[in-house]
């Protein structure tokens, strides 16, 4: 009955099978008096970085050539699902490197984080391929339970146990809103398939006060809602400063870097497919603005390098919402290129802010005489930062200036206009990094350990790719345009 | 149409069971305020030693977490066991591939010792 389905779905097959056995494994030999209750979490986490390479290969290697749609339409795998999919493993995979340093300095004997890191990439895996609102519900719901357990997976810490109860209170607030989104417009569509709602909102003018339409109108609405505080995009951003700083560092990196990928996906697949109307697009447009100002004037006041960088991640998922109320393929293209590079800088500035770890990096101010007692850590910090900012020769221009390129052609000008003078504020606090970094003399110099081999190899390939991103930008270029063509034609 | 009965049944039941509750306050002697020490809470005889609270075993929260698991289990279950022979192999497979990886679940707290009470 479904044997194509299942040979087509042989990544995530394998990739489910991996954890189990990475679990037993992990479970059996860690309680094991023979060999001295081994703390196990390196071993796991080395395991689990080759599923995550041998998943990548299997998705590689099986290359779809058309569209396929899986156990009764639930699945859809194309051109759009396939890099994504792979660019997911990819940005796992590097969390898992830069957390191998952390796990053995911290002693943090909890094998079950990699487990649980497995186990909601595998649910990420879902969640960019599925093509129907319960598989989509189920996909961030499994992903979401597992980041809820990792976000409070330090238990000594009274952070983290905060930072974990906050993410569970409002992760289930929004899993709430954007079910009771889902059960609108299965009540007044009468189905749940992407492709069937798509088939049905072609040319039905969605408004709030249309004789049938209201139903659908709150339940889009309630759907983007959902996406939206899944995302931290503006108006439902409360969580995220406080849980990126409570969280355990690798956690954060992983929160910053994976989910963002998967959702965006999922938004596209949901809004650019299936939902395609005008009534969303103010409602991105909005987040867009509010988050591109609240990015940029709200960091300024952080003197805490994680609160920091959740922050300046809302304020590029702001620019990235340019590309998303636009909704041309241009828009969709820059959006795909912005996630991209978006990922690159914050593996690389995550394996920097864990890379720092004698005596608990914590505030912007640690940072200071880098460039003395580590030269070349202090010059990829720079680099990331310019390119945060949007410094030209760097990635992060390239992002944001295709991203406004493709609001001027869509013909939002005030979009272009307010990224522009918002990436220009930013530019306030991406600097100073540099001028803490360079200028300032503390009165406590504090010398930081070395970092392992796996993390400067992830630093210097990341910094080599955001460095020399505009030198052959063509083949992301092309990958993303063939994306954003499969998700629209 | 089936409930109708058992609604009946359950208010008989609690007009019962009031009945039965309400006869011993009829019948009995009205002398407790006779004797406060009646009131006073059982502990063998002696007054209580310490403070009442106590720290909360988790091993309790972790027996209940498990019956919610396994009663979902068992909720799923039972749409699988009256439609068997509809569902053919397939299905019969989709439910062991279900209770595969709830079995795998069970090992891990197992052997993580979830089920000792020692």
């Amino acid at each position: 009955m479904f044997e194509h389905d299942f040979l087509a779905l042989f990544p995530e097959i394998f990739l489910i099978n991996a954890t189990i056995i990475l679990l037993i494994y992990g479970v059996v030999f860690s309680t094991s008096k023979k060999y001295d209750y081994p703390p196990l979490v390196c071993n796991v986490s080395w395991l689990g970085l080759l599923s995550v390479l041998i998943t990548i290969l299997l998705i590689a290697s099986s290359a779809p050539l058309t569209v396929a749609n899986l156990f009764y339409n639930n699945l859809i795998i194309d051109n759009f699902t396939y890099f994504c999919q792979i660019f997911l493993l990819i940005s796992t995979a590097s969390t898992v490197v830069m957390c191998l340093g952390y796990f053995k300095e911290e002693s943090l004997n909890a094998f079950e984080s990699i487990v649980l890191i497995l186990l909601s990439t595998c649910s990420m895996l879902f969640m960019i391929s599925a093509y129907d609102l319960i598989a989509m519900y189920l996909a961030i719901e499994l992903q979401s339970l597992c980041f809820y357990v990792i976000a409070a997976s330090k238990r000594d810490s009274e952070f983290s146990t905060e930072a974990g109860l906050k993410y569970f209170i409002l992760g289930a607030f929004s899993s709430g809103i954007l079910l009771f989104g889902c059960s609108m417009i299965y009540g007044f569509t009468g189905v749940t398939n992407f492709e069937e709602l798509a088939k049905i909102f072609t040319g039905y003018e969605i408004t709030l006060f249309g004789a049938q339409s209201s139903g659908i109108f709150m339940g889009i609405l309630f759907i983007a809602v959902g996406f939206l505080s899944k995302i931290t995009a503006v108006p439902f951003h409360m969580w995220a400063p406080d849980v990126y700083e409570g969280s355990p560092t690798l956690v954060t990196a992983f929160f910053s870097i994976a989910p963002k990928i998967s959702i965006l996906a999922n938004m596209l697949r949901v809004f650019i497919y299936s939902f395609y109307d005008p009534t969303w697009q103010q409602l991105f447009f909005f987040c867009s603005i509010a988050s591109m100002i609240l990015g940029a004037l709200a960091a300024m006041a952080q003197n805490k390098v994680k609160r920091l960088l959740a922050y300046s991640s809302i304020g590029h998922v702001g620019y990235l919402f340019i590309g998303f109320s636009c909704g041309t393929i241009e828009g969709i293209q820059s959006l795909l290129i912005g996630v991209f590079i978006y990922v690159l800088m914050t593996i690389n500035v995550f394996a920097v802010v864990l890379a720092l770890r004698q005596n608990r990096f914590k505030y912007i101010a640690d940072l200071g005489a880098l460039a003395k007692t580590n030269p070349i850590l202090a010059i990829t910090l720079s680099i990331i930062m310019f390119s945060y900012a949007g410094i030209p020769p760097l990635a992060g221009f390239c992002s944001k200036f295709y991203l406004f390129f493709a609001a001027l052609g869509c013909g939002s000008y005030l979009l272009a206009l307010i990224g522009v003078v918002t990436s220009v504020i930013s530019c306030f606090y991406y600097i100073r990094f540099v001028k803490i970094m360079y200028f300032d003399t503390p009165k406590k110099w504090i010398l930081y350990k070395p970092m392992d081999r796996e993390k400067s190899l992830l630093l210097a390939i990341t910094l080599f790719l955001i460095s020399f991103f505009f030198s052959y930008p063509s083949l992301v270029f092309l990958i993303t345009h063939q994306m954003a063509l499969s998700l629209c034609l | 149409m089936e409930f109708a009965p058992i609604c009946v049944y359950l208010v008989i039941s609690l007009l019962f069971s009031l009945i039965l509750i309400g006869v011993s306050f009829l019948f009995a002697s009205s002398s407790n305020s006779a004797y406060p020490e009646k009131l006073s809470a059982y502990e063998c005889g002696f007054d209580p030693f310490d403070d009442a609270r106590s720290r909360f075993d988790i091993r309790f929260y972790l027996v209940s977490i498990l019956f919610i698991i396994f009663d979902l289990e068992v909720t799923f279950l039972f749409p699988w066991a009256v439609s068997l022979n509809k569902i053919g192999l397939f299905g019969f497979w989709s439910m062991i591939v279900f209770l595969f990886i709830l079995t795998i679940g069970f090992l891990y707290e197992w052997k993580k010792g979830a089920l000792d009470w020692e």
